[in-house]
């Protein structure tokens, strides 16, 4: 029995600069089946899915659309291939009605629009899926659940038998999760082929049937659903130890420095992203978070920075309530933040280097009287931090865009550990990712730096999306689920398995 | 095959040699326009030069670009700090007003003493035009109103305001019912150096020297800038935003104020309507130009002036339209657009 599949990736091969996101990558489709693509964020999915698409083009690799190898440049040379994309993020007209926005971009549809008809296939296509949409409503008008149906919508009535979905579940609710699921198999049934993007275990059993699971940017694994179980996911999915070890020295733990109750607050989509965290970090503490990206995670550091409102609980640093107090207050507490991507959101990169360790230091009374700055004191102090942090940069003059990824990196690090309250230790730091992106030098040198300052009596709140780093550094770590905590041990209690399983889970395995 | 590739960061010389390119290639395609439409090329830049060469000329020149420069070096802070101001040109109006306001309060109510009537004229044309450009930016920062629009259209709110006080209330009652308000007595016209060429390129001078330390060593300027290459970054770093962008506005619009300051008080005497030919909107292509370096600003102002001046000669001379000049100015920022391209873009050969 030989079906053709209906898609075949042999080989992809994508770099971007600094990271390989995917590596030899081989992928097949077959007809009839929803194949889930698993793996955390950066794992290198949607950037293969994007390939398909034609939005990337792979460095390396050829691509078989039903038994045909095919060059795809460009969405329009997918689309004639019969493959569509559902993104995140909608790409519809709010303004527009649901009809209109199907019809937008439709060749089929002639030069007139021949409404009668066209109102009738939309119908019938909803009809097939059970959905039960206005084609006469505006598209602001519809539930998030509605709108993922007109996507997919203009996906069917262009005849797409190949269809992506990235995160499609995320922003729906779990009766819209399951009625999607429902049109999703009726789909398959009819012998299209879907690739479901996720990073949700349950998602893979409920609908999949075969699994793919990606890491780093490679294939891991490929298999039927039934011949898997969640824990074997789980650890194919946050990987296997790390070779490197690090030298722990025993530090004391010292007083209470940061302390959360019943903290609560909103993500960017306005929904409760962290709802009812507690947390205590003592002095000389490292503690790690773990959990799925989006979990409420990077929520936390930035209300614990001042970044987010809270909108319930209280903060207390030293006993002080500091509960949204705001960025500066919480700098000149000592709280310093390194922020998820901090080479985007904590640097300038059309600034000078010596602009950029300014940011929080030009306040300071060392490097400024009243209104002006004293820039030959930052300059000279800037020279002593590129030696001291070995940044790969000849004088503070040069724009930070001309530096690396690492560099970048060692930058914010150099400013924010050494510089925030004039030569004191930082009191808390919030590392938020501090080695995501960085080789194996860079990210050695981030976790000594953080052990270092442990021993120097700071408190430390660690993220990362590798568990072994998590595992290893942490004095104690805490699992976050769905923007609680699910749970809180030592790292010595637990194997890595089991904390992945209560990452994916939600709850105490 | 030709393709575009974006430039890591454009270097401090790409960035000039691209926009000296542009500025030749705005005089080679203003040429070939009037070339086609019959005029004498040659005669035609021969005029526009002379104004250079020819010091009463070039005094002049000077006198006409210096509410162009003023306006602009307010665009500069307005630009740096990612406040996109259209709005010098009603900043200006407001200047005015507020400049021909203290003349009134002097001349009718002897308010303020003669020695203090200059200063008091600048203060009061500073904030009348910061004010004008905080209703703009105090909507960005509440309600994130776009600031481009607003500034636009709070020109011709100001346009029309002058129009009502020089008709209405503010009428010279000895002036034959023409739309004027009284002439402005010689202790309020700014004369100082002899002539008002000298006058202005003083203050101009100052206030490029002003911006130009505002941004090299202040806090304020080190914020503003900051705030207008990333608002993110800015409010990570503990910067107060919202109050940042209230007085770069302020200090931006101010800027322009005198400049309408310098229009009512040097150049005509009085306030009287359409008193600006629309120096605000030139000061934008100016401060493009000068790619918001208070300094070039002072030069690149200069050539507008010269232009201003040039374009009564080509109309005396060569019969063309006063809009001539207009031409010449649009094709410049024209140009100007398709160099900010070219910066961050380069062309590359590829097979």
């Amino acid at each position: 029995m030989s079906v053709t599949p209906l898609v075949e990736l042999r080989g992809i091969v994508k770099k971007f600069p600094n990271v390989v996101a995917n590596d030899h990558v081989d992928f097949s489709l077959m007809p009839g089946e929803v194949h889930a693509l698993l793996g955390e964020n950066a794992a290198g999915k949607t950037t293969l899915m994007n390939i398909l698409y034609g939005l990337y083009h792979p460095d390396e690799g050829e691509i078989y659309v039903k038994g045909k190898k095919v060059k795809i440049r460009s969405p329009a040379d997918s689309i004639k291939l019969g493959i569509g994309m559902v993104h995140q993020s909608f790409r519809l007209i709010p303004v527009h009605t649901v009809w209109e926005n199907v019809v937008l971009g439709l060749k089929e549809a002639g030069f007139i629009l021949n409404k009668k008809k066209l109102a009738e296939t939309v119908k019938k296509v909803c009809e097939e899926y059970g959905w039960n949409i206005d084609p006469n409503a505006k598209v602001w008008q519809l539930s998030v659940g509605e709108k993922q149906q007109v996507e997919l919508l203009k996906l069917l009535i262009r005849n797409v038998d190949i269809l992506i979905l990235d995160e499609p579940t995320s922003v729906l609710t779990p009766q819209e999760t399951k009625n999607l699921f429902k049109a999703l198999r009726i789909m398959a049934e009819k012998g299209k082929g879907i690739i479901l993007i996720t990073h949700k275990l349950e998602e893979v059993f409920e609908v999949g049937d075969r699994v793919t699971v990606m890491r780093k940017g490679k294939v891991v694994a490929t298999k039927p659903t039934n011949e898997v179980t969640a824990e074997e996911l789980a650890n194919l999915m946050i990987g296997r130890p790390v070779l490197f070890k690090l030298e722990k020295p025993e530090v004391k733990k010292g007083n209470v420095v940061l302390e959360a109750i019943g903290l609560k607050a909103m993500g960017d989509r306005g929904v409760l992203a962290l709802d009812d965290v507690n947390l205590r970090v003592h002095s000389g503490e490292i503690l790690g978070i773990a959990g799925v990206a989006g979990n409420g995670q990077e929520e936390l550091v930035e209300v614990l920075a001042g970044m987010r409102k809270a909108h319930g609980g209280r903060v207390f640093i030293d006993g002080e309530d500091v509960t949204n107090k705001g960025v500066k207050y919480l700098i000149e507490k000592g709280v310093v933040y390194i922020p998820p991507e901090s080479t985007r959101w904590a640097l300038v990169r059309e600034m000078r280097l010596v602009e950029n360790v300014a940011l929080k230091l030009y306040r300071s009374k060392d490097f400024s009287s009243t209104f002006t700055i004293n820039w030959r004191k930052l300059f000279e102090f800037s020279k002593k931090l590129i030696e001291e942090y070995d940044i790969a940069a000849h004088s503070p003059s040069i724009l930070a865009s001309a530096l690396s990824g690492g560099n970048l990196q060692k930058v914010v690090l150099a400013r924010e550990l050494s510089t925030t309250r004039d030569g004191k230790v930082p009191k808390l730091i919030l590392a938020a990712y501090p080695t995501k992106g960085l080789d194996v030098a860079a990210t050695e040198f981030v976790q000594s730096l953080l052990l270092k300052y442990r021993s120097l009596g700071s408190a430390i709140i660690f993220l990362s999306e590798d568990l072994e780093e998590i595992m290893m550094l942490s004095d104690r770590v805490v699992v976050m689920s769905r923007g609680r905590i699910a749970g809180e041990f030592l790292p010595t209690e637990k194997t890595i398995e089991e904390v992945g399983m209560m990452m994916v889970k939600g709850s105490a395995a | 095959m030709f393709k575009l590739e974006r430039r890591v960061y454009p270097s401090r010389k790409t960035s000039g040699l691209v926009i000296f390119l542009s500025f030749l290639l705005a005089f080679f395609v203003t040429g070939l326009i009037f070339y086609f439409l019959g005029v004498n090329v040659v005669q035609f830049y021969l005029i526009i030069g002379n104004v250079f060469i020819t010091p009463v000329l070039f005094l002049q020149a000077v006198f006409r670009s210096i509410p162009i420069i003023l306006s602009s070096l307010g665009l500069v802070v307005a630009f740096r700090m990612g406040f996109w101001n259209i709005g010098a040109e009603g900043q200006i109006y407001l200047g005015m007003v507020a400049a021909t306001g203290i003349v009134i309060l002097h001349v009718f109510y002897d308010a303020i003493p003669i020695s203090l009537m200059l200063i008091a004229m600048g203060v009061a044309s500073f904030l009348a035009g910061g004010a004008w450009c905080l209703i703009a930016a105090s909507l960005k920062a509440k309600l994130g109103v776009n600031e481009v629009l607003t500034t636009l259209m709070l020109n011709y709110i100001a346009i029309l305001f002058v129009d009502y006080l020089v008709y209405g209330p503010w009428r010279d009652p000895e002036g034959w019912g023409f739309a004027l308000s009284i002439p402005f007595p010689d202790y309020a016209t700014l004369t100082f150096g002899g002539h008002p060429s000298v006058a202005g390129i003083t203050i101009s001078v100052a206030v490029a020297a002003l911006v130009y330390v505002l941004f090299k060593y202040t806090k304020l300027g080190f914020v503003l800038s900051v705030l207008g290459k990333s608002s993110e970054v800015a409010k990570y770093a503990g910067m107060s935003v919202g109050r940042a962008t209230l007085l770069g506005s302020l200090i931006s619009g101010g800027i322009a104020g005198l400049g309408g300051f310098y229009v009512v008080s040097g150049m005509i005497g009085r306030l009287r309507p359409r008193a600006s030919p629309g120096y605000g909107y030139t000061a934008i292509i100016v401060a493009m130009l000068a790619q918001l370096n208070p300094w070039l600003i002072l030069p690149a102002g200069i050539f507008f002036g010269g232009l201003l001046t040039a374009g009564d000669a080509l109309q005396s001379l060569l019969r063309l339209p006063a809009s001539t000049i207009t031409v010449f100015q649009s094709v410049i920022f024209l140009c100007i657009v398709l160099a900010e391209f070219f910066m961050r873009y380069k062309v590359v050969l590829k097979r």
